[in-house]
């Protein structure tokens, strides 16, 4: 049936790959082309689909997005007052719809052997600098949602590290959008490259202006080399009425550490994929998430971490609080392949429901194929303990601050990982404004 | 300043309190003593308004109002204050935090001014020094992790802090050593004033050598069988409480 079918997502290729004459290399021009086929060749996924069981795309779907083709120039920089978090201060790199906003980013001092800024602009100047680098991670076997970003690929945010260079303040990405009269969907590529014992900080955030509808469908390629430190907080702030995706394809080197913190707080539905291989022993990844799901709200995470050589460490801690009829799915898979002895893997899903109607659907999974290893994992789902709210309303706590403040409690352990104080701040804060508007049942 | 009269009360459809009548007066310290299974908590818990609790007949009344059609934030912001026996951890919740939540939900139910951040930080300085603790505890998250005398003086922080009119401490001396329970009964004496009014319920003795009581009750099967001076609190140390079980049977 592969290619017969119409999958749906014609309109997201038709655009696509349209850029003016003369731009691009040809190099760039042949992966879309690969993608493209890709994404005639394959069929929708549905419920029978192992890892889209309990994720529908017919929503998706109905709403007939078609690529973003023309680029938001209106905006200036007091636009982003509103989006902008007070006491961050960043190397800041932001996209409009996808694209490059050079007019609204800051990119500040940076020091020698770090490059920074819009994919298409690195492209443009510099065409075969991202030859044996974009596109690599991924694989050659495209699932549909990184076929589709790879067919349109077209511009995004790059970070470039050579060897031993640490950058002090974060570099932060901020992906708005903007309502457009049709609904649109931006598939912006990220690279992010750190070379062998190079440090960055990289905060990436998704916010919009108003509660338009739009899809985000976004991926991320980060490489680590030997020794080299990323922390990346993920924070998913998008309008109400928007769908997103996020393909995250992790790959890291001997000793490399990496911690990711994902926040999924807006979006109608949101699907989130983490990828993480590991190529050298004794690194560490670390995936931190917290999620509110609320009325008509779906979040759905996806890992894969692949422990395929000796001595890795992972953990995987993700926390969820559920309201209103809101929705989870919390899909995790730890592998360990037959010769990675030593592995070290926590895998843990905690879910907190406020509601009878909320709904979880939490799956973590380990494949062990080696004898010496160290790898748990753990799923709790609950309420709201009535012991803690007696004891908060009997120091003349109302019962909804009460459940607020345990709901914050609940989700201050992840946090508290977040890389900088104003960003906690301003998480909790979000947090708790979410909850403030929920309904108690 | 509370009046409880008749009051009788089920926990899982079986009735622990049986007919319960008991005052307490402006500045007055009761203690209420009784072996295990007696109904002290569980008079205690009817007072602050925990779920589970079904009262079927009597009646309390605080300051004249009716108390238990209250829910429990609204018996705390009218100036009632427990002192739990198992002082309940909230992982994640920071105790300033919570501390400065609490405080200024009563002062706004009583329509006073809320405390910004700065006089609430003096303020809390203060009832440190007043209670001889560290500040350490205000950077913990709620109980979560503290040793069980940690826990209590928390509790008696927290009343400091609040300034309860009427606070009950239910057994505040269990799981104390002797230093830890000095403690604790330094800063609840700290605490008394005439307008402060307390409930001590207590299983043993001990505690009433460090918190001198106006009055001792006894509790029996969920009815106070016998009140007195602080001497009757030493009889029932002497006798122990089969000596009041039988009186208590022969009545």
């Amino acid at each position: 049936m592969n290619g017969v079918l119409p999958n749906g997502f014609e309109s997201w290729l038709s655009a696509a790959p349209e850029r003016p004459a003369g731009v691009g290399p040809d190099w760039l021009d042949d992966q879309r082309r690969v993608a493209q086929e890709q994404v005639r060749a394959q069929s929708v996924p549905t419920s029978k689909t192992e890892d889209w069981r309990y994720t529908s795309l017919k929503g998706l779907l109905e709403q007939g997005f078609a690529q973003v083709d023309e680029s938001i120039t209106a905006l200036q920089p007091d636009d982003l007052e509103e989006i902008l978090i007070p006491g961050l201060d960043s190397h800041r790199v932001v996209l409009v719809n996808g694209r490059y906003a050079p007019e609204l980013s800051v990119l500040g001092d940076l020091p020698k052997g770090v490059r920074l800024g819009g994919l298409r602009a690195l492209l443009d100047a510099d065409p075969d600098a991202l030859r044996e680098r974009l596109n690599r991670i991924a694989g050659d076997r495209q699932p549909l949602f990184l076929a589709l970003n790879t067919a349109g690929l077209d511009d995004g945010f790059v970070a470039l590290f050579d060897r031993a260079v640490m950058l002090e303040r974060p570099i932060e990405l901020i992906h708005l959008s903007v309502g457009m009269d049709e609904p649109r969907v931006a598939q912006p590529r990220h690279l992010i490259v750190l070379g062998d014992g190079a440090q960055a900080t990289l905060i990436e955030r998704y916010v919009s202006l108003g509660e338009s509808l739009y899809c985000t469908n976004s991926v991320l390629e980060i490489s680590l080399g030997r020794d080299a430190v990323l922390q990346h907080d993920r924070i998913q702030m998008e309008s109400a009425n928007a769908f997103h995706l996020t393909g995250l394809y992790l790959s890291q080197d001997a000793n490399s550490r990496y911690r990711g913190v994902n926040i999924g707080l807006g979006a109608r539905w949101a699907r989130t994929e983490l990828v993480t291989r590991f190529r050298g022993e004794q690194a560490e990844c670390d995936l931190q998430g917290l999620y509110l799901a609320g009325d008509r709200q779906l979040m759905d995470y996806h890992l894969d971490v692949a422990h395929s050589v000796p001595r890795c460490t992972s953990r995987e801690n993700f926390k969820g609080i559920l309201y209103g009829k809101g929705r989870a799915v919390f899909d995790g898979l730890v592998s360990v392949a037959r010769d990675a002895q030593k592995s070290d893997a926590a895998m843990s899903n905690r879910n907190l429901m406020l509601s009878e109607s909320a709904e979880v659907d939490t799956k973590p999974q380990l494949e062990i194929n080696a004898d010496d290893v160290k790898c748990s994992h753990g799923t709790t789902v609950g309420r709201i303990e009535p012991e803690m709210l007696f004891y908060l309303r009997s120091r003349g706590i109302s019962a909804p601050l009460a459940r607020r403040m345990l709901c914050l409690g609940f989700a201050g352990e992840i946090i508290q990982t977040l890389s900088a104080e104003a960003l906690r701040e301003h998480v909790s804060e979000q947090v708790g404004q979410r909850l403030e508007s929920a309904p108690l049942n | 300043m509370l009046a409880v009269k008749g009051l009788r009360a089920n926990v899982g459809g079986k009735e622990i309190l049986r007919g319960l009548d008991f005052s307490v007066g402006p500045g007055e310290v009761h203690a209420i003593m009784g072996p295990n299974g007696s109904g002290k908590s569980t008079f205690a818990h009817v007072l602050s308004g925990r779920e589970g609790y079904e009262v079927t007949a009597g009646s309390a009344t605080f300051e004249g109002q009716d108390l238990l059609t209250l829910e429990p934030e609204e018996r705390a912001q009218l100036g009632l204050f427990l002192a739990f026996q198992y002082p309940v951890e909230l992982p994640g919740v920071n105790n300033t935090y919570f501390l400065k939540a609490a405080l200024n939900s009563i002062l706004k139910a009583r329509g006073e001014p809320e405390l910004d951040a700065v006089s609430f930080l003096r303020l809390i300085k203060e009832k440190l020094k007043i209670l001889h603790l560290d500040d350490s505890l205000l950077k913990r998250a709620v109980n979560a992790g503290f040793s069980g005398g940690e826990k209590k003086r928390n509790e008696i922080f927290q009343m400091a802090l609040l300034e309860p009119k009427l606070a009950i401490l239910d057994e505040t001396d269990s799981g104390l050593d002797i230093d830890a329970l000095r403690v604790v009964a330094d800063g609840v004496n700290a605490l008394r004033s005439p307008e402060r009014s307390m409930i001590v319920v207590t299983h043993y003795q001990r505690l009433l050598d460090y918190i001198q009581p106006d009055v001792v009750h006894v509790l029996s099967k969920g009815r106070i069988i016998r009140s007195g001076g602080k001497e009757l609190a030493l009889e029932l140390e002497e006798k122990g409480y089969g000596w009041i079980d039988a009186e208590g049977q022969a009545a």
